[in-house]
Parts: C-alpha cells; sequence; structure tokens
C-alpha cells in the first residue's frame, strides 16, 4: 500500500515535471455537468475526453498535451453564458466546445462574437451558422438535413402522405417542424396534424390522442429530451397508435431507448451517428465502448469529431491565432469522422448527411446514408 | 366522449401526484408554518431508493416499497432535526432558506452519488393495463389513485380518531395552548416531518414508473403541488387533496382542447385567478383568522 502511494507520488512529480517542459494548450467546454440534460452532457465530455487522449497519445496540439476545461452550463441559457465568460476570460484558450442545444448557441452567441476565437457547436438549428457569425462551426448536419432524409425516407421508401408531426416548442424542435413543413410541401404533403409541446411535460395523453384522431398514416418527431420522448412513446403505444413512426435523433439516443424500451420498437429515426455507417464510426464506436462499457450515441460523437477537428485545424495552422484557425476549420476537407466525413463550408457546417436507422427490438440497425452535396 | 373520459382518467391520476405532495406541504405547514420547499424532493429520494433497491440491488418490489417507506420515515426525522429545529424560533425566513438550501443539497447529492443518467423503474405490475371500449388504464394510473384514496382514508381516520393525531392537530392550531396542554410540542412537529417524508417518498414510488427517476423529477411536481395546495386553501388537508385533483383535469383538458404549449400555463392562470378572487383558496380559512 505505501508502495503503491510512493510510486504514486512519483508519477505526480514527474507529470508536474513533464508539464513545465511543454505546457498544456487548453481546449474549453460548455457542457451540462448538472441540471434537466447533464445525462446528455456526461456523454458529450467523455466523448471529448476520448479524443483529448487520442491526441496526447500522439503527441498533443503543436507539440504540446492538450487539456479539456469544461464549464457546467446547469443546462440553461443564462447558465450557457455564464460558463462561456468564464472561459472565454481565459486568453490561452484558442478554442471551445460548445452546447448541442439550439437554444444555449443561440444564448451565447452574441459572446462569441465578441471574444472572436472558433466554437465548435452541434446545435443543428441551421439559422446558427447563417446569421453572419464567423466563429460558429458546426460539427453536425443541421436540421434542413435531417428535414430532407426525414421526408424522403417517408415519402419515397415508405410512401406515405398523411403526416402529423410532434415537436418540442423550443429552438430545436421549432426549428426542426419548420423544415420538415417546408420540404414536405415541396413533395406535394401538407401535414395533417402539426403539434407542439413544451419540454418535461408529465403527461403527453392529450398529445397521444391529437395524433391518434388526425388519421396520419406516418409521424415525425423533434422531441429534446429523452425522458419526454420515454413519456410519449409509452402512452401512444398505450392508446393503441402504430402508425410508422421517422423521428429525430433523440429517438435512439442511448438513454430514450432505455426509457421507453419496446414502446420505440420498430420506429425509424435519422440519426447523425451509426456505428456501421462507416469505419471512422465503427472506429470510434469500438474504442467508445471499450473506454466507457456503454454503447455510443450521437452526442459522445459529435464532441469526439469537435475536439480533433478543432486540433488538427490548429496543427495545420501552425497557430493560435484565431482568424488562422478560423481558416484552417473551414478548409478542413474530407476528414473522416465519427459522424461521417467533413467538408466545411463557408458558413462553417462540417457535415450534410444523415444515417436512417430503424430500431429493431432495440437494436439499432443502420439503414442507409444520404449526403447531399450543396 | 371516450377521448374526455380518457382525459379524466389521466388527469386524476396526474392530480393524485399532485395532491400527494402537496398533502406534504400543508401538513408541514400546518405544523411550523413554514413552507417546505424540499417537500419535491422527498419524492425524488423515495424514487431513486426504489431504483438502487429494486434495479441495482434487485429486491423485489414489496421489500423495495417497505425499505424506502422506513428509510424515509428515519430522513423525516433526521431533515427535521437538521433543517428545522435548530433554527425554530428563528421565525419564518431562515427556515425557508434552509429548506430551499436542503433542497439544493438533496437535488445536487444525488446527482453526485447516483450520477445523471434518468432511470426507468417497469411498472408495479407486468401487465400495462387494460381497455375498455377507447379508455385505456394504465396499470400504474390505477395504483396511484387507489394509494391516494387510501392514504387520505387513513390519515383522515388518524387525525380524527385518534388521540395522537388530536394532539398533532392541537400543534398545529394553537402551539402555545398545546404545550400548556402538556402535549409535547417538539415531538408532534418532528412526528409531522416524519409523516411528510414518507407521503413524498412514496409519492415518488408512484411516480417513478410513470415520469422516470431523475434528480429534477421532484421539483417540476412540488411547483404543480404547490399551486395545488394554495388553490385548495393553504393549510387546509381537503384543499390540498381537491386542488391537487383539481390541477390534474384542468392541465389535462386544457392542453387537449385549447394548447398543449401552454399547459403548464393553465394551471398557473387558475392559480392567479384564485390569488386574485379568492386568496384563501377553496377551502381555507380566512386570512384574518390567520393572522
Amino acid at each position: 500500500m505505501i508502495g503503491c502511494r510512493i510510486v504514486l507520488a512519483g508519477m505526480l512529480a514527474m507529470l508536474t515535471c513533464f508539464g513545465r517542459a511543454a505546457e498544456p494548450l487548453k481546449i474549453g467546454m460548455v457542457a451540462p455537468v448538472t441540471g434537466a440534460l447533464a445525462e446528455s452532457g456526461r456523454y458529450q465530455i467523455q466523448g471529448a475526453k476520448l479524443a483529448v487522449e487520442e491526441i496526447n497519445k500522439a503527441g498533443g496540439m503543436l507539440g504540446r498535451p492538450i487539456e479539456l476545461v469544461i464549464e457546467d452550463n446547469q443546462t440553461t441559457n443564462p447558465g450557457s453564458v455564464l460558463a462561456f465568460s468564464k472561459l472565454a476570460g481565459d486568453k490561452d484558450i484558442p478554442g471551445f466546445i460548445g452546447p448541442i442545444y439550439s437554444t444555449q448557441v443561440h444564448a451565447m452567441a452574441p459572446d462569441i462574437e465578441r471574444t472572436g476565437r472558433p466554437v465548435m457547436i452541434g446545435a443543428t438549428d441551421p439559422r446558427l451558422t447563417h446569421m453572419g457569425n464567423p466563429w460558429l462551426f458546426r460539427c453536425r448536419p443541421n436540421d434542413t438535413y435531417s428535414a430532407r432524409v426525414i421526408a424522403d425516407y417517408g415519402v419515397n421508401t415508405l410512401g406515405k402522405k398523411k403526416w402529423a408531426i410532434v415537436h418540442s416548442t423550443d429552438a430545436f424542435g421549432t426549428s426542426g417542424m419548420k423544415n420538415l413543413v417546408e420540404v414536405l410541401k415541396g413533395t406535394g404533403v401538407e401535414p395533417v396534424l402539426i403539434q407542439g409541446y413544451t419540454n418535461n411535460s408529465q403527461d403527453f395523453t392529450p398529445v397521444a390522442l391529437a395524433v391518434k384522431q388526425s388519421g396520419a398514416d406516418v409521424m415525425s418527431t423533434y422531441m429534446t429530451f429523452s425522458p419526454d420522448q420515454g413519456i410519449f412513446a409509452k402512452q401512444l403505444r398505450q392508446l393503441g397508435v402504430n402508425i410508422a413512426w421517422v423521428g429525430s435523433p433523440t429517438t435512439v439516443a442511448t438513454t430514450a431507448l432505455k426509457l421507453a424500451g419496446p414502446a420505440l420498437y420498430g420506429s425509424y429515426a435519422v440519426s447523425d451517428f451509426a456505428t456501421d455507417s462507416s469505419p471512422a464510426a465503427k472506429e470510434f464506436a469500438t474504442k467508445y465502448e471499450a473506454t466507457y462499457k456503454s454503447a455510443p450515441d450521437f452526442l459522445g460523437a459529435w464532441t469526439y469529431d469537435a475536439v480533433h477537428v478543432l486540433a488538427l485545424a490548429i496543427e495545420n495552422a501552425k497557430s493560435l491565432e484565431p482568424q488562422k484557425i478560423r481558416e484552417a476549420i473551414l478548409s478542413v476537407k474530407g476528414y473522416a469522422g465519427a459522424e461521417g466525413t467533413y467538408n466545411f463550408d463557408q458558413n462553417g457546417d462540417g457535415l450534410r448527411g444523415y444515417n436512417i436507422v430503424k430500431n429493431d427490438n432495440g437494436e439499432i440497425v443502420f439503414i442507409k446514408h444520404i449526403d447531399f452535396s450543396e | 366522449m371516450g377521448i374526455a373520459l380518457q382525459l379524466l382518467f389521466t388527469g386524476l391520476g396526474i392530480g393524485s401526484i399532485y395532491a400527494l405532495v402537496a398533502l406534504g406541504f400543508v401538513l408541514i405547514y400546518r405544523a411550523t408554518n413554514v413552507v417546505n420547499f424540499a417537500q419535491g424532493d422527498f419524492a425524488m429520494l423515495g424514487a431513486f431508493s426504489m431504483v438502487v433497491l429494486c434495479i441495482d440491488l434487485e429486491f423485489p418490489y414489496w421489500l423495495g416499497i417497505l425499505i424506502t417507506v422506513v428509510a424515509m420515515l428515519v430522513f423525516g426525522a433526521l431533515f427535521n432535526l437538521a433543517v428545522y429545529y435548530p433554527l425554530r424560533n428563528r421565525g419564518f425566513q431562515p427556515v425557508i432558506i434552509s429548506t430551499i438550501g436542503a433542497s439544493i443539497l438533496l437535488e445536487n447529492g444525488v446527482l453526485a452519488a447516483y450520477g445523471p443518467r434518468p432511470q426507468a423503474l417497469p411498472s408495479f405490475f407486468s401487465f400495462q393495463g387494460f381497455s375498455v371500449g377507447p379508455i385505456f388504464f394504465d396499470s400504474q394510473y390505477l395504483v396511484i389513485l387507489g394509494v391516494t384514496v387510501v392514504m387520505v382514508t387513513l390519515q383522515y381516520l388518524f387525525f380524527e380518531r385518534t388521540l395522537l393525531g388530536k394532539k398533532m392537530q392541537a400543534t398545529s392550531q394553537d402551539k402555545e395552548m398545546a404545550s400548556l396542554l402538556g402535549i409535547p410540542v417538539a415531538l408532534m412537529i418532528m412526528l409531522t416531518f416524519i409523516y411528510s417524508s414518507a407521503l413524498g417518498g412514496l409519492a415518488g414510488i408512484l411516480v417513478a414508473p410513470i415520469l422516470f427517476v431523475s434528480v429534477g423529477m421532484g421539483s417540476s411536481i412540488a411547483l404543480k403541488a404547490f399551486a395545488a395546495s394554495i388553490i385548495g386553501g393553504f393549510g387546509d388537508v381537503t384543499g390540498a387533496i381537491v386542488g391537487g385533483l383539481a390541477l390534474g383535469v384542468v392541465e389535462t383538458f386544457g392542453s387537449a382542447y385549447i394548447s398543449v404549449p401552454y399547459k403548464d400555463a393553465f394551471a398557473f392562470i387558475v392559480l392567479v385567478v384564485f390569488l386574485l378572487f379568492r386568496p384563501q383558496g377553496l377551502f381555507g380559512e380566512k386570512v384574518a383568522e390567520k393572522a
């Protein structure tokens, strides 16, 4: 026991010496460690840490090891703003990993623009990269693509024309719904029901009844929180609704699958991450499972990619100057990440494709990957 | 018609949960004149205890429920000693702040100990429920309704028919008078906390299979339960029950027939209307009497 301690102390001392030799480079991360979405924060942090470990094993960034500095945003908008300004106060942080929730990124956006350093985001509201803020870089496909894939699969593959859309009334859910309505209109389909609900609803009976009465033969959902998805799925099945379901990525989030169980069997979802979609995704999934003993989902995948893309850009820029890093991120082309192949456009969108997956008795089965070129 | 009945059933089920938590609010308020803002967290603790016992340790449900209720009784006593007792003579505000502090401590304590992942607790019965015509009766909602009726009846009998119950009532009505009559006031208050804690825990046990178990589950229920107890008449036991049930039904019908996104608003619109036009609530005493 004592021997152990001495060895530990020795290792610590060595680490400190090493630290002095090459001061670690810090990367800031704003994530929900506490609050309603703390569970998603855990997966996102795990993904990011996995990438940091890999980079450090491979010699670090610009020859320096990197260190993840995490600030809790308490799953709130004010919390996100506060967490970011705390991190931004540290002038030694060249880039950040931001939240996955669109509302929170909207709240932080003015501060991000003022700070003028790159922030990698996982939020999928298309407007975020189209409002003239040059410092937001998206490591997931945005919702115009999810809507196109949902509509394409539902209308063309499943052959369904009577659509019901259930969406959260937050930024993510509303923008998802709007995009889907727009895309469906293009195929000549007018949804028979568009039903919003507020996050953290304890009961979805009225929503489920509305879907039932609408006579829809296919339903799409843009739900933000996994517990909401779980309660809704259960109550929907109890009321005897068994129509085709093509949902947003939350439909196959690990927590939603666990909470809803059989209620989600047979549903389809668009997912930016699917283990079998590419060799890179498979490699990430194997590492993630080996490290954390749980199945990976998009939450861990996007932060894993975000850290890698940021590190790659800094390496290519050979500088910590924000403008140079920005240019380096925008010129990342053909980088094979866990979420897909990154080709950044001038808006800062890295990905333009989604996978269609099916929940086959609890197993997530990859069906196909649909990429859009523009 | 079928739809209205379905909504009524769900509304009463959700309302029963509000009622059970509201009952805890009211009992402690009557005993101490203080609102216990950690009441919702009692439900959260009860639910987590079930997850630990019945999922992690794989105890049978009956044993899990038994241990949870006993643990909540003990917890109520400890809560009384730690959060209320030291501040009992300092008036209203310090105690309220103390309960808010306890609520934050409990939520973050459970978060630190158990992690942020919400847990699913399977329904108490293997069958999910049954359909009568277009109406689906969820077995868990039936249990909730049944337990609420039993608890309310038992509580009524206890407070009206037993000496201990009457002593506790006397304490809540007039502490000085009660102590002059030889009633151990501090003990009676402790018993109130113990009972309220168990009641909260029970609400958590019941609601766990429906809402899933997460750290924040208690506070979202407590907010509605608090509104329910004001609508019913703060400090009135019947009021808490009727207020809870009414709130559950109003928000379910409101969201079905008017607007789903404004579901939470209906509860609070009703609350505001009551505060404006009938601040003493449905069954409450006149404010003047309280002063």
